[in-house]
Order: C-alpha cells, then structure tokens, then sequence
C-alpha cells in the first residue's frame, strides 16, 4: 500500500497516470489471468484431445454411437456389467457377479488393480507423512524435499529396480535365504504391480498428507488438551479432520494416475493383467481410432467420476483455518521408556524396514545396475558411455547434456506457467456457484485423459496445426512442450492450493478489499502467503511432472534438439541396460537436488 | 497481528522474492503465445518457419544450383542406438559420393506419423522412409485412400535383392535388410526345446518370456509365427469357413489352442522387448524371444556366448523384412531414388547389415568372412506375405488378447 501513498505525494500527470493505469490492470488482473489460463487450455488441451476423442461418434463423416455401443456390451471390456448394459435383467447379472467365476472385464480389473494401488499407497504414504511431520532429526527437510523422486522415473528404470530387488535372484530373496527365510516370488504377479504403483505414488500420498499435517494449528490441540481431551481425542478430533481430506486428495490422484496406467503393469506384471491403456496403446498403434477413443472416454469418465465424488467431499468438508504455530515437533530418540513414547517409534522402525524394501532397495538396485558391467564386475563403463556420447555423438544423435538442460529448462519453465494457471483456477473454483462441479470437472481433466491419447491430439491440434482462411498455424518445439507440461501439471496446483484457499478467513480478504486492495493484490499479498506452503509443494509437484514426462515431449518436439532426460534414457536403452541405467541415475540426481532447491527456494514450512 | 506482519519483520526479504516470483511466473504466460507458426496452404511452398526448427536453417529460399537436402525418415534406432547405428556412417558416406545433405528424421510413432501428416493435410515433409516392414505397408494402405508411397521407378542394385524378401506387391518398399526373430535362451541354464511343441513339455514351465503382440514387432513375430505353426482356426476369415491351415497338419488344433497350452505351462507375456530381455537378463526365465543376431551384441559386450544360445524352432524363424519406399509427395523424389541405390551397393549393404546387426537384402552384399558365425540365419524362414496379412493381422491379434487377458 505504501507505494501508492508515495505516487499521490509527487502526482505530476504522468505519475497519476501510471497510477491510474496501474489500478486499471490490477483490477482487472484476475480476469485477464482467468481468460489467459482457458485459452491455453483450450489451445493446448481441450481442442487437441477433442479432435481425437470425437472420432468415437464421428465414423466417416457420420455421428454414430455404434462403436460406443459395441465396447460397453463388450463382456471383455466391462464383464458382467456389459450384460446388464445390453439389457440382460439386472437380477441375472447381479447374480453372476456374485459368483465365483465372475467376469470383470477389463475396464472392471483396472479398477480394481487401482483400488489395491491406491489402498498399498496411501497405506506406505502415511507413516511417512507422520514421520516428516511430527518428528525431529537430522536431514528431516532434505528427506521431504526426495520423498517426490520416485515419482519421476521412467518405467523402464522402475522395472530394472524391481527385477532386480524383487525377481528370483534379486536382493529381497538373497537377504531372505541369508536369513533362513524361503524365496518369495513376486514377479509377474498383481503384487508386483501394486507395489510399483505404490513405489510411485506413495510419495504422492505422503508429500500431500505431510503439508497438511505441519498446518495443523496447535493452539487448537492445545485448548482441546486443556478442556480434558486424551491425546487420542485430541487427534481424532481435531488433528485428523485436517490431514483426512489431504490424504483422500492422495488417494483420489493416484486412482486416477493408477487407472491409466500402462508399461509398468506390462512390465512387471505381464499380459494377464493387461488394463484399458493397454489396449488403447494397441488400437492407436494400429491406427483403428474409433475404438481407441470410445476406451479412452470410458476411462476419462470413470476417473472423473472418482475425481468429481472427491470434489464434492472436499467442497462439503473444508475446514477453516487462519494459519498459526505447527504442532512442535518430536525427537525421533525416544523421551522416556513409557509405551506411550516407545510405541510410535517402534512402528516407525518397522516401517522404516517396509520403505526400506519398497523405496530404497529398488532405488539402489538402479544405481548398482548403472555401474555393473555385463560380466557382473563394476565398472564405470556405462558413465563413460555418456561422456562419450556427449563427446563425439552426432548432431542427430540424442546427448546427455542437452537432455539435461532441457529438462530443467523446460521443467522450470512449466513450472513457473502452471503456478499462476494453478492458482487462478484454485480461486475460481474455491467460490460457490451453480456449475461449479462442471468448472472443476473441466480443470481437473488434463489428469484424467488417456495420455497417448493427448499426444496424438497435440500432434493433430499443434504440430500439424490448423487452417484458417488460407494459412496453417501451427506450434511445436519448445514453447509447446513446456505449455504441454503446464497443462499436465497445474492440476496439481490447484488441488493443493484450492483447500487452503478456501479455508482461509474471509474476513482477511474483506478486510483488504475494504481497504482498497484490488482482488489480485489481495491474492497476492494475503492469500497466497498464507497457504505458501501449499503453493510450494504445487510448484514441487508440477516440476516432477515436467521432468518425467514423455508421451507429450516426444510428439513436440519436432526438432532434433528438444529432447528431455525421459527421451534419452529410452533412447540408450539396447541390449545392455547399462547406458540406460547410467541417465537413469543422472536423471535421479539433477531430480533430487531440483527439488531441496525449489523447497528452500520456497522457505520452510510454516503453519497455514 | 497478522502471521504476514510477524513474518515481515523476521525476514524482510521473502515478500520481494515472493512477488517477484509471481510476477516472473505471469509473465512466463505472455511467452507461451511465441511459439506459433504460420504458413500459407495450398501452394506447396516449402516456406515453413516452424518454430523448433527441424535443424534445417537453410531450407528456405533454395534456389537451383545449392545443394539439395533429402530428409530421410526412419526409426530412431537407425540413426542413435547406444551399441551401434548405421545412420551416421550412411550420411557421410552418401554426402561424401553426392553432391547432396542428408538430413534424418525419426518422429515417435514412426510410420504412422506421416499417416497422420498425409490425413491432415499438413504435408508430409520428407523424401523417404527407411525401415518399413510388411505390417506398415497393410495399414498404411488400410488407412489412407491416396497413395503415401511411389512406385519404386528406377533402382540400380534392384535385382540383386534376395528374391524372398520381396514383400510389397505394389512394388514400392524395397528391401534393404532382414533380421530373424527367434528363440534366446541361456544354455548355462537350460537346453531349449527343438520344437514349438517341446515348449508345452512340463520341463520348460514357466521357462519363455515373449512380448505383447499388440506393442512389440518380436511379440508379433511370434504370434504370427505360431499361426503360421498351427493355423488361424478360422479367425480372420468372418465365418466363410477360409482358414489359414497351419503346417503343423492338424485342423483342429489352431494358434490360439497353443497359446492356451503355453499359458497353462506358464508362459509369461509381458509388454515390449526390453522388459521381456530385462527380466531374461535378470535370470527371471531361461528363454526369451528376440533376434538371431543376438551373439553379435554379446560379443561386443564381451559376455559369455553360452549364455546366448539362438534356437530355431523346427529350424525357423520368422523374418522380419525392412524395406525402404519414396513418399507420393517427396521434394526430390529422384534424389530419393539415388539414395536408394546407393543402400543396396555391396559395400553399404555389409555396413548397414553389421551397423544395424541384421542381414543384407542383396545377394551381393560385402560382409566380413566370419559375420555368419556370430548371426545365425535360419535353414527355412517363414513370413507372411502382404496378402496373407492384409484384411487379417488385425483380428489374430485381438483374438489373441481377448484368449489370453479375458479377466
């Protein structure tokens, strides 16, 4: 505010038009962000996946609903329900389903392989969250700043980690036989798929819950302890309505990020467990559209509806807040020998073990791979590899550092679009307004799309362009990529801003407009500072989107010098995974240090 | 009173970075609108600024006399493998014979990006492929209503192609290599059976890892090779009783009856060929669909080779011919066609042949003495011609899928 008390104090006529000029756009600022946010999502989400999508009803020209038909009276595609949907009376299919040899489908089975994802990764995303939260020791804000990591690699490097932590002769089983323990093979089973996706969104889980938890407010713990609450109470009563919806917010993405899964369920899993991207992957690759498009509707429509049910919990369940102290943290080295304080400390080593196996242990095995040469001898080779390739590679052939520089800069770039995208949106959404479910629904999408479905649209809609009266516009490289990026990552912004936001006392933002601020500025110095911590992890997030995105960059990147990290690391895949493993890991480290920079960037933590 | 206030006072510098920050992050909105192109339709003009770029500077204004630029489109492996790679030894040697720059393309979906470029009327943008396979050539054909290739007009070297591998009827690809999907095993762990039907028997359990028919060209190459084995049972053909009869003789026994039998002995299909040579690496399996060169990589390696065995079962192997056609719309359609038979000179044959590790497609190519003892060829490769695929691939493969992921 000081500011505009300096420019009235020395109004020449040009000052008071600066002023006056300055207002103006301020005043209209959230507006102007607003319609800047739809055009881009339209350009560079919306009419590209459409123009896919609709050829689903569109066959040669004509509407049909023939081929959506055909897939939901498919019993393979939807079980037993498609009987119901081809009018078979539901007492009869209610029937089969509760029969053993029921049918799921494959639309059914993906569901459920996302249900048990989504149950295994909130499951090893909360100790760790408590742990962050409420303990103190040494390294604690680094370890926060990695919890994101895993969420970023390749599936290619995933299921080099687990084949070889997890495989015959991996190191769980020579640890077990070291033990006396028997093998366990995991291999090629449902559990090795669940417990990949929860290597990936595990992390989601936690980093969500963590930020929470750290604004739970203490005074509130505190008066609640005084009127004669028992800790348990306490927790349940005022700590746990708090952290609950971010949890469910974790819960609510990694349905939707496990529904569309694909080449890690292949990978480690194998054809049996084949889910619906799969075959969208297949019918796109055989260029039969129709039904790809139908498939990928079914699933945009069955994460939505997961999306949306969560939604409407969050609108309903949204708890105020004006920010305070952080609960104190506690010692990890227990105070006393009371149970009360052994206890938790003791699940926390045994959790410790578990993440050690599902976390660590593949992580390591990663990096053993990257210095194991084909003989099984270390080896510095495959780092070699690249610094060769950096060296004397041609300039069509795919380089480390470029890749590298690329990827930050790409990363940062979407990074700093999604952020104002993510917050505009978290806004627009956090008022209450008939069509709001549909405005949400809308932003919340871009997670919910098939994405080999939106990389075909972005090379449809921008890289091949489109017409208009006599020239072709058209956008690729990358200015596209990292608009690509910001569209696949400010969702993330956005769910976790918008229930801070709307938590917050109104009375702040009146206050301020009462006082003349314009409603960006009070976005900007009132509302945002107060869910910082919320806005920082968005930015974490969005970042790691970037970074380990692929299907999108591969299809904008129409030159031969907009390659990321992802691409390379495809790229050296041959016979030997060595070269593969070598980025692999170099893409792990630069990912790492990426993000204890943007946290401290961010500041620390402090209570909503 | 408020936390803002407190905060100010503590660290008076994180509201300045914190503004400044957001506005750098407006900002990085107003950039985005940078990255358009436009060009003028209809003229066929080569006038496109496109943003990226494509490495080509010098593509605008070419008048007669420079030298001309032949953009050749393949899959990336040709051009960037971390082993080896023919694509850079063929752009300088092609530079250095004519008075033209190569440039290469290798857009992510391969073939059926300029399915898509033809479709939307955007231009295909490049001279010609390089590694198309029967496959390409069906839905391509399937697909598109005009023409994306040309005749193949007049090739030098032409007729010292292997007689075999001829596989467009319409006489557009030429081949240019060959390679042989077969079995791998590790003969430090297990003897592979000779025959398809030896890997039914109780001892292989579990022993054979393949890939997913709907994603990879060896997880294709098999299922194709086992209908070529035991026949289609009828699938492909509607309902008017046409079936593809298989060699093994018997009528009721058909591919996906195999599959049933390979699936009860544990088989395990999983998704492209790295995970399948990944898991086989690791020991998860003794045997594993691949290539028949893979001794050639061993060796490289310096690995053991009694770790990579190759069995041809019932001495075949399913050929994967490559072969190389000139776009309808190419910019230098007779330069494409130099290029064409300059690949399938004796001395580029060899190269391509070591530098992609596959077989010549020329029965003159130039190839060191010992090259057969490390890449083994079958002694009866069997494919399936254009015609045999065509109307056909699609619905194998989908039946395929719904036996073996019917949950």
């Amino acid at each position: 505010m000081s500011d505009h008390g300096d420019d009235a104090r020395d109004a020449d006529d040009h000052g008071g038009r600066v002023a006056r000029l300055r207002a103006w756009t301020e005043a209209r600022a959230l507006t102007a962000l607003a319609v800047l946010t739809s055009l881009t999502l339209v350009v560079a989400f919306y009419y590209p996946t459409a123009t896919v999508l609709v050829e689903a009803v569109v066959v040669d020209g004509a509407f049909t609903l023939g081929v959506f038909a055909d897939v939901l009276t498919d019993p393979f595609y939807f079980g037993e329900l498609a009987r119901l949907l081809s009018g078979e009376p539901p007492g009869v299919v209610a029937r089969a389903l509760l029969s053993p040899d029921r049918r799921l489908g494959i639309v059914g089975f993906t569901a459920y392989q996302a249900v048990l994802s989504t149950v295994a990764s909130v499951a090893l995303g909360l100790p760790a969250a408590y742990l962050l939260a409420r303990f103190e020791f040494p390294g604690r804000k680094t370890l926060r700043s990695l919890t994101i990591v895993p969420f970023v690699l390749p599936s290619i490097m995933v299921g080099v980690g687990f084949v070889a932590t997890f495989g015959q002769n991996g190191t769980l089983n020579a640890a077990l036989s070291a033990l006396g323990l028997p093998p366990v093979d995991l291999m090629f089973t449902l559990e090795a798929v669940v417990i990949a996706h929860a290597f990936y969104n595990a992390p989601l889980v936690a980093r969500v819950t963590t930020a929470a938890w750290e604004s739970v407010d203490a005074s509130a713990v505190e008066t609640a302890r005084s009127l004669g609450a028992g800790p348990v109470r306490a927790f349940v009563d005022v700590v746990a309505p708090q952290v609950y919806p971010a949890v469910l917010t974790g819960a609510a993405l990694t349905f939707v990020f496990t529904f569309g899964t694909f080449p890690i369920v292949l990978a480690l899993g194998g054809f049996e467990l084949a889910t619906v991207e799969v075959f969208v992957y297949r019918l796109v690759r055989d260029l039969n559209y129709a039904e790809a498009a139908a498939l990928a509707i079914v699933e945009l429509a069955v994460s939505l509806a997961v999306l949306l049910a969560y939604l409407r919990y969050e609108a309903r369940n949204a708890t105020s807040t004006r920010g305070a102290r952080p609960l104190p943290r506690r010692s990890l080295v227990p105070p006393s020998r009371s149970a009360r304080d052994l206890l938790p400390r003791a699940g926390l080593a045994a959790y410790a073990v578990v993440a050690g196996v599902v976390f660590l242990a593949p992580i390591a095995s990663m990096i053993l791979a990257s210095v194991t040469g084909g003989d099984g001898a270390l080896t510095l080779d495959h780092y070699r590899f690249l610094v060769e390739r950096q060296q004397t590679g041609a300039a069509f052939q795919v380089r480390p550092w470029p890749a590298i520089r690329n990827s930050l800069a790409f990363a940062g770039a979407a990074t700093l679009l999604a952020l104002p995208m993510g917050v505009v949106v978290a806004v627009l959404t956090t008022r209450r307004y008939r069509g709001r479910t549909l405005v949400d629904a809308a932003a919340m999408a871009p997670l919910a799309v098939s994405g080999i479905i939106v990389g075909l649209g972005l090379l449809r809609g921008l890289v091949f362009g489109v017409e208009i009266a006599g020239w072709r516009i058209a956008a690729g490289g990358a200015v596209a990529i990292v608009v690509a990026h910001a569209v696949a990552g400010y969702p993330f912004v956005v769910r976790t801003v918008s229930p801070g936001l709307s938590g917050l006392d109104r009375s702040l933002v009146e206050s301020a407009r009462a006082l003349g601020a314009s409603r960006a500025r009070v976005i900007r110095d009132v509302e945002l500072p107060l869910v910082w911590p919320a806005v920082v992890a968005g930015a974490a997030f969005a970042f790691a989107i970037s970074i380990g995105e692929f299907t999108s960059t591969v299809v904008l990147a129409t030159g031969a010098d907009a390659y990321t990290m992802p691409v390379a690391i495809e790229r050296f895949i041959g016979r030997r995974l060595g070269p593969a493993t070598a980025m692999g890991v170099v893409l792990l480290v630069v990912t790492g240090l990426s993000f204890v920079v943007i946290e401290r960037l961010g500041g620390d933590h402090r209570g909503l | 009173m408020t936390t803002d206030e407190s905060e100010t006072r503590r660290r008076p510098v994180r509201p300045h970075t914190r503004r400044r920050f957001l506005t750098a992050a407006g900002a990085a909105g107003a950039v985005a609108l940078a990255g358009c192109s436009a060009e003028r339709t209809g003229d066929g003009d080569e006038g496109g600024d496109e943003s990226g770029g494509d490495g080509s500077d010098g593509s605008d204004g070419e008048g007669d006399g420079e030298t001309p630029t032949l953009t050749v489109a393949t899959y990336a492996n040709f051009i960037d493998a971390p082993s080896v790679s023919p694509g850079e030894w063929l752009k300088e040697e092609f530079e250095s014979r004519f008075d033209a720059e190569l440039e290469w393309a290798t857009p992510d979906n391969e073939v059926n990006y300029y399915v898509e470029r033809a479709a939307s009327g955007a231009g295909v943008d490049a001279d010609l492929y390089v590694g198309l396979t029967t496959e390409d050539l069906v839905r391509v054909d399937e697909e598109l209503d005009g023409d994306l290739f040309a005749e193949r007009g007049s090739v030098d070297g032409f007729d010292d192609v292997r007689e075999g591998l001829l596989f467009d009827p319409f006489d557009r690809a030429v081949p240019f290599d060959t390679g042989y999907v077969s079995l791998v095993y590790d003969g430090t762990a297990t003897e592979a059976p000779e025959t398809f039907d030896g890997l039914l028997d109780e001892e292989h359990a579990g022993a054979l890892i393949a890939q997913n028919p709907g994603g990879s060209a060896t997880g294709r190459a098999f299922l194709l090779h086992t209908i070529n084995r035991f026949g289609d049972g009828g699938v492909a053909s509607d309902g008017d009783g046409e079936a593809v009869s298989g060699e093994d003789g018997d009528a009721d026994y058909d591919y996906l009856d195999y599959w049933a039998d390979l699936q009860a002995n544990d088989v395990r299909v999983l998704g492209s060929w790295d995970d399948a040579y990944t898991a086989w690496s690791e020991g998860e399996a003794p045997i594993v669909v691949s290539y028949s060169t893979d001794q050639v990589f061993a060796d490289m390696e310096g690995e053991n080779l009694e770790e990579h065995q190759i069995r041809f079962l019932n001495d075949q192997a399913y050929a994967n011919p490559e072969g190389m056609a000139v776009f309808a719309d190419a910019d230098e359609p007779e330069l494409a066609r130099e290029f064409m038979s300059f690949v399938l000179e004796p001395d580029v044959q060899g190269e391509i042949a070591q530098r992609n590790v596959a077989f010549p497609a020329t029965g003159t190519a130039e190839l060191p003495s010992d090259y057969a003892e490390l890449a083994q060829e079958p002694a009866d490769p069997v494919t399936f011609s254009y015609d045999e695929l065509q109307g056909s691939v699609d619905a194998w493969v989908e039946a395929w899928e719904r036996q073996f992921a019917g949950n």
